[in-house]
Order: C-alpha cells, then structure tokens, then sequence
C-alpha cells in the first residue's frame, strides 16, 4: 500500500525525539543533537495546536461549503437529465464530494507537505464521511427493503458495514490515521454484534465474542508492530492498543453486559443475566490483571488502562450495590489512595523491580526552561537561521500553557 | 526497545560515537519505568476525595455527630499533614527548593484543604467568627502566604491569592453577596487594584529573585484578576470613565504581551493579545457609533475579516513571538 505522506517524516521526527530525550538525561551533548537534528530534518509542515484547530475549522466550513453549492446544482443537473431514484442521485453527489475531497487532500499532502497540521485531516474525515454518507444511499436505492438499516439487530446492516469497513482499512493503511483506524475497529465490532444477533443463542455469546475479537486484535497489533514501518502506524497501534483492552474489558463487564442486554431486548428495566459470576469475576480480575501486567512488563498503556477500568469496576459495583453513603466512600477512597501511595513512594524510594517515582529526567517536567540550551542555541547557532519554510518543523506540538514557566 | 536501529543508524553514519552509543544503549534498557505522573495523579485524587468527603460528611452530618469528635478527628489529620510536611522541610530559600518529597508537597495541599474545611465547620458549628466574616478570609489567606513561602508550593500560593481575593471582595462589599449583586462598582475597582497588586508583587519577586517562580502564578492570577474585571466592568458599565478603562486593558495586556516574550511563555501571549483584543474592539466600536456616522457597519465586515487575518498571522508566528521557535530549532 503506498502511504500518502513520506514515511520518512514519522521516523525523523520519532529519531528527534529520542535524541531530545538523550540530551535530557545528559547523554548527548547539544552540538552532537543540532548535528543529529540536521541530519534528520523535518521535512513536513505542522504547526502549533491552536493553529491547526484554526486550520481544521477553516478547511471543513470551506469543504463542506463548496460541496453544498456544487451538490445543490449538481442535483438540479440529475434531475433534469436522468430519471434516478432520490437516494441514488444523493448518492452520487455524496461520492463525487468524497473523490474531490481525496483529490485536494492528495494535492494538498504534495503541494504543502502537510502532516496531521489540521487541513489535512479536516479533509480525510470529512471525505470518508461523505463516502460513508453515498454507500448508504447507494445500499437504499438498491434494497429499498432495508429502511430500518440502523437497527444493530437488522440483517441490511452488513450490506452497509462491510463497504465502510474496507474504505476504513483502506483509509488506515493509507494516512496511518488514529481516529480512522479506531472508527474501523469500531466497525468491525457492529459488524460483529450485528452477525451474532442474527441468531437467538448469538446474543448470548456476544460478550464473549467481543473479547475473542479484542484478543485478535491486540494480537494483529503486535504482530503488525514488528514491521519496519512502525513508525508510520505509531498513533494506529497506540490506539487500537487501548481499544483492545477497553473492549476486552468492556466485553466482560458486568454493567455493560446487563444493561446492553436489556437495550438489546428492548427491556425497561434490566434483569439479572445468565454466567452473572463469571461477569463478576472478569470485571473484578481483569483491571487488576492489566495493572499486574503493565507495572510488571513496563507497559504504560496497560498501567493507565488498568486504573481506567478498575475505576469503572468500582462504578459498577456501586450501579449495583449501595455500599456506603457516597460521601463516606469518597472519604475512605481518598485516604486508601493517599495511603497506597506514600507506600508506594516510599518502597521505591530507591527503584525496585525497574519502577521509580522519579521523573523521567528533570528538564522534561519544565519543558522550556532549558536556559542553557536557549543560550547556546541562540549564540552557537545563530549564523544558521532556519529557512522560512521549516520555521514550523519544530518535533513538538506548541504544548500551549506547558511552555510557560511555571 | 524500539529505539535500538536509531542507534545503530546513528553510530554508523558517524553522529554518535561508539562509546556513546553503548552508554546510551545501556541507559535505554536499564533505566527503570517511571510512575512519578501516575503517583501524583493518584495522589491529587486521593487528597480531593478526602477533602471533599470529609467536608460533605461533616455538612450532612451536622447535628447528629459528636462535635468533639468531628473537630477532633479533622484537626488530628490537619496535624498529622503540617507534621509531616514540617519533618520534611527543606532550609528556607528565596530561590526554587529542589529536592522536596513528593508526598510533603500533596499532603501540606492536603492540610490546608482540611484547615478550610476544619474552620467552616467551626463557623457554621459555634459561629467563631461571629459576623466578621473578613476574619474567616483573612485567616486562611494569611496562613496560605506563610505556608506557601516557607514550603516553597506553588499550589497553596494559588490557594492564598485566592482567599485573600475573596477577602478583598468581602471587604469592600460586604452586603454584596447577600444581594446577588457581584459586579459593582466598589468591587470592580477593588478586583482592578488587587490585580495590579498581584503583577506588581509578581514582577518584583522576579526582577528581586524573591521566589522568582512563583511570578507565574502571581501574573496569572493577577492580569486574570484585573482584566477580567476590567472587561467585564467595561461591558456593563459599572465603571466610568470608558476611554480610561479601555487604555486601562490595552495597557495591561500590552504589558502581559511583553512579558511572555520576555518569559518565553505562550499563555501570557494569547491572555494578552485575547484581552486586548476585546477592548480594542469595543472601544473601536463605542467611539465609532459616537460619531454617529453610518459607515459602522460597513467598517465592521472588513475590520473582522482583517482581524482574522491577524489572529493567524499571530498564531503562525506564535513560537517565534514567544521566542520558543529558535529554543526549540537550538534544544
């Protein structure tokens, strides 16, 4: 598959940043980084976050502007000249507003060498979403049966799914953009829900489905990782990463799977579900699990998703159980928390089993009051003034208020 | 690690040396995992849910429990924080203390937390403070200042300024709040010159290096303080005179604006050109419609397509305003 934007930036940039991380912990000395940071420039436009939120807004008032005032004559040219059914001639203004978006997107990435700077990824979501938006008309002008296509439980859904998830994959293996790689996840789970509810025992295995798939993924994402081309797909992984095992979790949880039960069956009240210990069990052992694993096999991920879902455990077991008056809860909560963790600073006072409470390095808690690196860079480097089009190559995102000091 | 071909690329091409190299390697597999962000964000949970729970509980439960006993448990706990802390104080300096535990900073957080939930339940219980209600106000802030100084924390700076803030307001208009009546014109003046007070305090605690790095935190909470009084008295009028109101802002944040280039600080940046903004805009438009011309609006249309451009001009040049662009080009 080729990539729409030079794979060679998102390595350059994660090599940057592992030599800004040396430097930080005193490893590399600044010359030999400004050397490193010639070697590897930056070669693609991005600039501070309040900017591309700017750039984003623009570029979809601008893109969903001119497709309206082309669809609406467009339409009026269908109707004059062919005699098509409402949603196929909505269809095909939809899928022709899709291709022109991919077309400026394409000469955008070539012209600009934009990358996620906000204009392109306005471009990408809003295309896919109107190719989304022309699949669905195209599935209704040919099964005009399918008017409840929404229902998760219709057997039309998957003549609609099964398209949007190829354009997703398609989109992802392209752009290696997060949130389409996580909207394709998510398509591929409706697409399974829908499967297994086309059978009366399937809503039963549902849950257990679900984890199977969260499984399978996590497992397709640390085979995918290996390749060289990670680091193209580094937010892709991250994100599908935190997806798997917020599903797997999710999948097995006691609340979700009563109460999506009762939504499904369209009850009012939920009952209590068959295999309920089991629920209990997994929404109990599973967060403690992803905490054993990420603090023993220095996973962050796993870490911050344990405390993620352990929290819901605890949510579901007072959705459940009134244990004690919330504000006694809070109050023994505290305590245990601010207990649990003066043990924890204190035995890894030294670091044990590879964990510390230290920062990671000291400069990196005050980013932007390295003086010294501003004084040598603005006396050593002065005579080398970066050309105006690589002013905004900077590695960081403009971190707003945390380049201030403080 | 993931960053091991880096390495290898580097040392071949030259860019490191193999000594380098190895150290680096070595550093990458050996350095432990870090929970320090993960600790302290547990931390700052734990220490809001007690506060926060004991405050509730003491509220609900007013009445039925043991006075003593409540009083007793939440100022034993109070104690045990400002021990703890004390026992790991670190020799006073106007300079940053480095070297502080990271538990004495949360839990003298914790016992000023529970100083004011401790004095609210004195006042609503036995009325300590009868109605002088600025006691209550002044009595925290003073001990936040102190506290905040000795133990070098920026969070009860930020707590102090806070109380003394609303001290000041309580002062000047005391019926105020009685009458659902907040922005008046004794208030407006009174948040004006408390502001002013706290930029001066903070630019002289870094021009002096009287704790220089708590100047971020007078700043901030000053110009938010004076300007965001300042704007709001502006819009509803409760302030005279206009003109010297609006050159009152413009100043300010021009002010602000020159110091975030000087501090390389982003946020001064955007409070500075935002609040001044506003005032330019409106003062703009006062002084226009005095005239009693028509061209107002037509003068509109372009005067904000024109603002638009430069809200992108500045926030392209955002990094090398604030100077941090050739910080980061060199770091």
């Amino acid at each position: 598959m080729n990539k729409a934007y030079n794979p060679v930036w998102a390595r350059n940039e994660a090599l940057q940043a592992a030599a800004h991380r040396w430097n930080r912990r005193g490893l590399l000395p600044l010359p030999q980084l400004q050397a490193i940071r010639e070697a590897y420039p930056l070669g693609y436009y991005r600039p501070n976050i309040y900017l591309r939120i700017l750039l984003f807004l623009l570029t979809v008032l601008g893109y969903v502007a001119a497709a309206g005032i082309i669809a609406v004559s467009a339409y009026e040219l269908f109707d004059a000249v062919v005699p098509w059914e409402e949603q196929a001639k909505i269809g095909v203004v939809a899928l022709l507003a899709a291709f022109a978006g991919q077309f400026v997107l394409y000469g955008t990435i070539k012209s600009s060498r934009t990358y996620r700077a906000g204009s392109d990824q306005a471009l990408l979501y809003f295309s896919l979403g109107f190719a989304g938006t022309a699949l669905y008309c195209f599935v209704l002008a040919l099964f005009p049966l399918s008017i409840d296509l929404f229902a998760l439980a219709s057997p039309y859904l998957a003549l609609w799914l099964v398209p949007v998830l190829a354009l997703l994959l398609w989109a992802t293996a392209r752009f290696g953009d997060a949130l389409v790689a996580a909207l394709a996840y998510v398509v591929a789970l409706l697409l399974l829900a829908n499967a297994l509810l086309q059978f009366g025992a399937g809503r039963l295995l549902l849950p257990f489905a679900i984890m199977a798939l969260a499984a399978g993924l996590y497992r397709l994402v640390c085979y995918l990782a290996a390749r060289s081309d990670y680091w193209y797909y580094r937010t892709c992984f991250m994100a599908l990463e935190v997806l798997a095992l917020a599903t797997f979790y999710l999948g097995g949880n006691y609340l979700i799977v009563r109460e999506g039960n009762a939504a499904i069956g369209g009850l009012l009240v939920s009952a209590p579900i068959p295999f309920a210990p089991v629920f209990y069990l997994l929404t109990a052992l599973i967060p403690l699990f992803y905490l054993y694993y990420g603090l023993r096999r220095y996973r962050r991920v796993w870490v911050l998703t344990g405390l993620a879902t352990l929290a819901f455990s605890g949510y579901t077991l007072r959705f459940y159980h009134s244990v004690l008056p919330p504000a006694l809860a809070s109050a023994l909560l505290g305590a245990a928390l601010i207990g649990l963790m003066a043990a924890a600073l204190r035995y890894l006072r030294t670091p044990r089993h590879g964990l510390t409470t230290a920062p990671d390095n000291e400069a990196g808690e005050r980013p932007g009051l390295n003086l010294e690196a501003l004084i040598v860079a603005q006396t050593a480097h002065a005579p080398q003034a970066p050309e105006p089009g690589l002013q905004f190559g900077g590695g960081q995102s403009g971190g707003g208020g945390a380049q201030g000091q403080y | 690690m993931r960053t091991a071909p880096f390495i290898a690329e580097l040392r071949n091409r030259g860019l490191l040396t193999p000594e380098q190299a190895v150290a680096i390697e070595t550093d990458e597999q050996t350095r432990p995992f870090s929970l320090h962000y993960e600790v302290r964000t547990l931390l700052y949970l734990g220490i809001t849910l007690l506060s926060g729970g004991l405050g509730v509980l003491i509220y609900e439960h007013l009445d039925e429990l043991g006075h003593g006993v409540v009083v007793a448990v939440v100022a034993l706990l109070m104690a045990a924080c400002f021990a703890y802390a004390a026992r790991h104080r670190q020799p006073f300096s106007w300079g940053l203390v480095a070297g502080s535990s990271l538990l004495a900073d949360y839990l003298l957080l914790l016992g000023c937390l529970l100083f004011l939930v401790l004095e609210g339940y004195l006042q609503a219980q036995y009325t300590l403070f009868g109605t002088r209600y600025g006691l209550a106000l002044a009595l925290p802030a003073g001990l936040f200042f102190y506290l905040a100084y000795r133990f070098d924390h920026r969070g009860v700076l930020s707590m102090a300024i806070t109380a003394l803030a609303a001290w000041v307001g309580l002062s000047v208009e005391p019926l105020a709040v009685f009458k659902n009546e907040f922005l008046t014109g004794s208030v407006s003046r009174a948040a004006i010159t408390l502001g002013a007070l706290l930029l001066l305090v903070g630019w002289l605690s870094e021009t002096r290096r009287r704790k220089a790095h708590f100047a971020y935190t007078y700043l901030l909470l000053g110009g938010n303080l004076l300007l965001g009084a300042a704007t709001a008295a502006m819009f509803t009028e409760v302030l005279q005179p206009l003109p010297l109101l609006v050159l009152l802002i413009l100043a300010v944040s021009a002010g602000l604006f020159w110091y975030g280039r000087r501090a390389h600080s982003h946020v001064f940046l955007l409070l500075g050109a935002a609040y001044g903004y506003v005032a330019f805009t409106y003062g703009l438009v006062r002084l226009l419609s005095a005239t009693g011309l028509d061209i107002v609006l037509a003068l509109g249309l372009y005067y904000f397509i024109g603002s638009t451009v430069a809200a992108v001009w500045f926030l392209t040049h955002l990094k090398r305003l604030a100077g941090t662009d050739a910080h980061e080009q060199g770091l």
